[in-house]
């Protein structure tokens, strides 16, 4: 299969700090790609590279083909790469709905798809649909992953990417995210996942890269890296 | 009694002009953090564009005129608001910048725009070109005159229009998620910056209407009179709770009555004083305002 994203050789600071260093991996379209590493081994900084928020020092990032990383985010979004950032983001003194209805805010000229998509997300979440007028800052941490993720969705993504998605929430929401998130896949979306819950992620993915202080040292199918010794030793044991 | 009812509803014209400058020192500090102090003088220009659009009637000056002028005084103000944007602050909210030097800037800004227009218009008062009559009517011995009641009614008109922009349209959603997080709400496909040059434009705009009504409610205008006016809005502002918009017009209107109370029953040479008195006031014993929340929605 084609790469839909193509991440080649590329260098960013942040702040100070060398972030990432010549770092290079593809996503394959319809698959889920997971990034696996620790805290602060630059897998978030690779997303905000992709989504523009942290410029690329050498290097270039495509998307279907075209050069994307000199691009500012509004317009990477409207190409159809969306982020679900670390930490989930939502506006929390506005409404579920409200939150869905920005998240829809490219896509605002066709009511169509916005209704569609707006059905669909109350049927992957329905707990959404009774909350869809309270303000999202008083849900569960649960469901304002829902509502990061429903927001994502109403902005037609061709890459959906995914910042810690599990972070903070209990083992059992994690379950049903990770769910979701398979479910959004098998419907034809291509999912960039970032994890440091590796045996999640690696149930989830069908190719994985591992990162660590801004390098990528492993990569593969996830089933060749469940049975790496050192991923089990580093990350699952 | 009555003295005291006459006195509310000539309050309330104040109040209302107040309301509509703070507005836009709300917007622009809830969207950007900024206290934008040459928006005072950004009231004093649509001031100027209404007088300069007046001016081109010869006789009787109708509602075309006044409509034209407020037109005219929006759409010139209006840009005139985002180039500030534009030049003097974005190179500086990119980069960065401490606060401070945005807050210098705005000064800065301030004190171009007032001398620009002292050198164009000169230095004196100016008499606005238009004379409206001073006939109304009477509830009990209330006097309310048409001009009064025009205001009112036009300014009640602006915040519903302003209340359905920022809580129904898509465009005032966007300007209240970037309020609370303008990355997060960059990762929505939104243009953040373009929409707080929507903000601005938005707020200056709303000045010059108050400054082409101040100008035909009191008759005469002057290049200085965005000084006073833009600190008195400021002080509704924060009255109100900076950053809300109702809050904006609610502290226009309290701090309207509580200077012309002050000014019947205490005397006018303490207007300033209670004015300024109840900003220290409300700093001290309630930062938030009237209806500020604690939670930074903030537009």
């Amino acid at each position: 299969m084609t790469p839909i994203l193509e991440f080649s050789n590329v260098d960013a600071f942040y702040g100070k700090i060398h972030a990432l260093q010549n770092v290079s991996f593809t996503v394959k379209e319809g698959e889920i790609t997971a990034l696996l590493g620790s805290n602060g081994a630059g897998k978030s900084t690779i997303l905000k590279a992709i989504s523009g928020l942290v410029q690329v020092r050498s290097g270039t990032i495509r998307f279907m083909g075209e050069v994307i990383h000199q691009k500012l985010p509004h317009d990477i979004v409207s190409q159809g790469i969306i982020q679900v950032p670390e930490g989930r983001r939502i506006f929390g003194s506005m409404t579920v709905l409200e939150n869905l209805e920005l998240g829809g805010f490219t896509q605002r000229k066709d009511h169509r798809f916005l209704k569609q998509t707006l059905e669909l997300i109350f049927t992957l979440f329905p707990r959404l649909k009774e909350r869809a007028k309270q303000k999202a800052g008083t849900l569960s941490g649960g469901e304002q992953q829902m509502v990061a993720i429903g927001r994502a969705l109403m902005g037609k993504p061709k890459l959906l990417m995914l910042d810690e998605p599990s972070m903070g929430l209990a083992p059992i929401v994690v379950k049903d995210i990770m769910k979701i998130i398979s479910q959004i896949n098998q419907q034809g979306t291509t999912v960039l996942l970032v994890e440091q819950n590796a045996r999640a992620a690696l149930k989830l993915a069908h190719t994985g890269y591992v990162v660590e202080t801004g390098e990528i040292t492993l990569s593969g199918s996830t089933e060749q890296l469940s049975q790496d010794h050192n991923i089990i030793h580093a990350y699952l044991a | 009694m009555d003295i005291f009812l006459q006195q509310v509803i000539n309050a309330l014209v104040v109040g209302t002009f107040y309301g509509l400058i703070a507005l836009g020192y709300s917007m622009v500090y809830g969207i950007i953090r900024l206290l934008n102090f040459a928006h005072g003088d950004l009231f004093m220009l649509g001031a100027f564009a209404g007088f300069s659009v007046l001016s081109l009637f010869t006789g009787q000056v109708g509602f075309i005129g006044i409509g034209l002028a407020l037109i005219v005084s929006v759409l010139v103000v209006g840009l005139i608001g985002l180039g500030v944007e534009r030049i003097a602050y974005r190179p500086l909210i990119k980069k960065k910048s401490p606060k401070l030097n945005l807050l210098i800037t705005a000064v800065g800004v301030s004190l171009a725009i007032e001398y620009a227009v002292m050198l164009s218009y000169g230095p004196s008062f100016r008499v606005y070109p238009i004379q409206l009559p001073n006939t109304g009517f009477h509830i009990g011995d209330v006097k309310i005159t048409y001009i009064q009641l025009g205001i009112i009614l036009f300014t009640i008109l602006i915040m519903i229009f302003l209340q359905l922009f920022i809580h129904k349209s898509i465009y005032g959603k966007a300007m209240r998620s970037i309020a609370i997080d303008d990355t997060a709400t960059s990762l929505m496909g939104i243009p953040v910056h373009r929409f707080i040059g929507l903000t601005f434009f938005m707020g200056s705009g709303l000045a010059a209407v108050a400054g082409v009504m101040d100008g035909i409610y009191y008759g005469q205008i002057n290049f200085l009179m965005g000084f006073l006016f833009g600190l008195k809005a400021f002080t509704a502002a924060v009255i109100g709770g900076i950053g809300s918009v109702n809050g904006a017009m609610l502290g226009g209107l309290v701090l309207g009555i509580v200077e012309t109370l002050g000014t019947v029953y205490v005397g006018g040479e303490w207007k300033d004083v209670f004015a300024f008195g109840i900003l220290i006031l409300f700093l001290v014993l309630k930062p938030t305002g009237l209806l500020g929340e604690a939670v930074n929605e903030r537009v």
